[in-house]
């Protein structure tokens, strides 16, 4: 069977990938519910440190421009108190807020999805064993990228084409080696768990707007 | 030593359902492959992911094109991670009705519409449902006012996919082969 590679970070290395993907739908609930903006912005940002921690490249500017453009567009539907006023615009602490609470927790979602779902997260049933098929034929396409040249670009794609699928011709589904849940990564995932359903009912003395 | 026969639309089943296989890690290959390109708005994507399932159209039955589209959505999700976000929604949303669009232009017209037509009324499709999610969902109804740029890029990048599928469609001996040897019963 082929073997697809997989990241070599601590929770890929400690952590199963069903085990994470578990340890994030229990974080879902304690996120969600936290109202507390300063807090929500906290967990957002540990999602972001996981993110990379498990090898994924987060783009910055897209998600400052994500939240900066929700926010700017719940402003304009003022309520609550005058915060700033220039020309027509007027920007209230309540529009605020809500923009804020909504970008931020929106881009905080795709953070906990990018830490959590890992291509070794195996999908149940004859879908499932039909998405290994799927990765290892990207795996053999992304082998051949090289062979693309621009000029030619239809002849080069045929070629790689021709290489890699002929009809009738069957492969065994791919598959990405898993991990097992270390003591570290059981322990780990505890404490993330924990800290987060810890701020949901504990309420700090600081409120951000 | 004795054989297993297998009946031959049962085979003829299970090659097709490889070839979906196949279709969809193309459809990853071109997804990775798009970051290369500039993006001209943060939110923007060319599409060419889309190439697969638009070649597909002509030769494939529309229920192994569904599955095409649930395969390669599925499969990005797992790839970038973004399964349990709403990227994923947004893409499986944008995916299937830009499909059901795709097919049926393509039941409507027949011959008398090219690969471009199809990804056009494919983009505008998917721009549509995508800006209402993202105004409902996201960014508030004050966000209409952003839907003409991103209608026009979108269109744009459907133009592209749609000449580049045409091209690929003409000249191609692999999908010519493929086309005589799935075409043949398309409507199964």
């Amino acid at each position: 069977m082929a073997k697809i590679r997989k990241t070599d970070s601590f929770l890929s290395r400690n952590i199963a990938a069903v085990h994470l993907f578990a340890g994030a739908t229990l974080i879902l609930p304690a996120y969600l519910f936290q109202q507390n903006l300063l807090v929500r912005i906290a967990q957002v940002l540990l999602f972001a440190w996981l993110a990379t921690v498990n090898g994924k490249r987060i783009k910055w500017n897209y998600f400052v421009i994500m939240v900066t453009s929700i926010t700017f567009f719940h402003t304009l539907n003022p309520f609550g108190e005058v915060l700033l006023s220039i020309g027509p615009y007027t920007m209230t602490r309540g529009a605020l807020r809500g923009g804020l609470f909504r970008g931020v927790t929106i881009v905080g979602l795709v953070f906990l999805s990018l830490f959590s779902i890992r291509p070794d997260l195996k999908l149940p049933g004859k879908l499932g064993g039909l998405l290994g098929q799927v990765f290892y034929y990207f795996e053999r396409v992304f082998e051949g990228k090289k062979k693309i040249r621009v000029k030619a670009i239809i002849e080069s794609l045929d070629e790689i084409l021709w290489d890699l699928f002929i009809p009738g011709e069957t492969v065994e589904p791919a598959y990405i080696e898993g991990s097992q849940t270390t003591v570290r990564g059981w322990l780990f995932l505890f404490v993330l768990v924990g800290t987060n359903w810890f701020f949901l009912f504990y309420r700090i003395p600081f409120v951000l707007l | 030593m004795s054989t297993v026969q297998v009946a031959p639309d049962v085979r003829s089943r299970y090659e097709k359902l490889e070839f979906v296989a196949f279709l969809a890690g193309l459809c990853l290959f071109f997804s990775t492959i798009e970051y290369l390109f500039p993006k001209p708005l943060p939110f923007f994507r060319l599409g060419l992911a889309n190439l697969p399932i638009l070649i597909s159209l002509e030769f494939l039955s529309p229920g192994y094109v569904f599955l095409l589209v649930l395969l390669k959505v599925l499969g990005q999700g797992l790839v970038n991670g973004t399964l349990a976000s709403y990227v994923f929604l947004f893409s499986l949303a944008g995916s299937f009705s830009s499909v059901i669009v795709m097919l049926s232009a393509r039941k409507l017209f027949g011959r008398h519409i090219s690969l471009v037509g199809i990804s056009l009324f494919g983009a505008i499709a998917s721009n549509i449902v995508q800006i209402f999610l993202s105004v409902n969902f996201i960014f508030g109804l004050t966000a209409w006012v952003i839907a003409p740029i991103f209608m026009t890029l979108g269109t744009g990048s459907g133009l592209f996919v749609g000449l580049f599928a045409e091209k690929f469609r003409t000249q191609s001996r692999w999908l010519d082969t493929m086309r005589q040897h799935y075409g043949k019963d398309s409507q199964d």
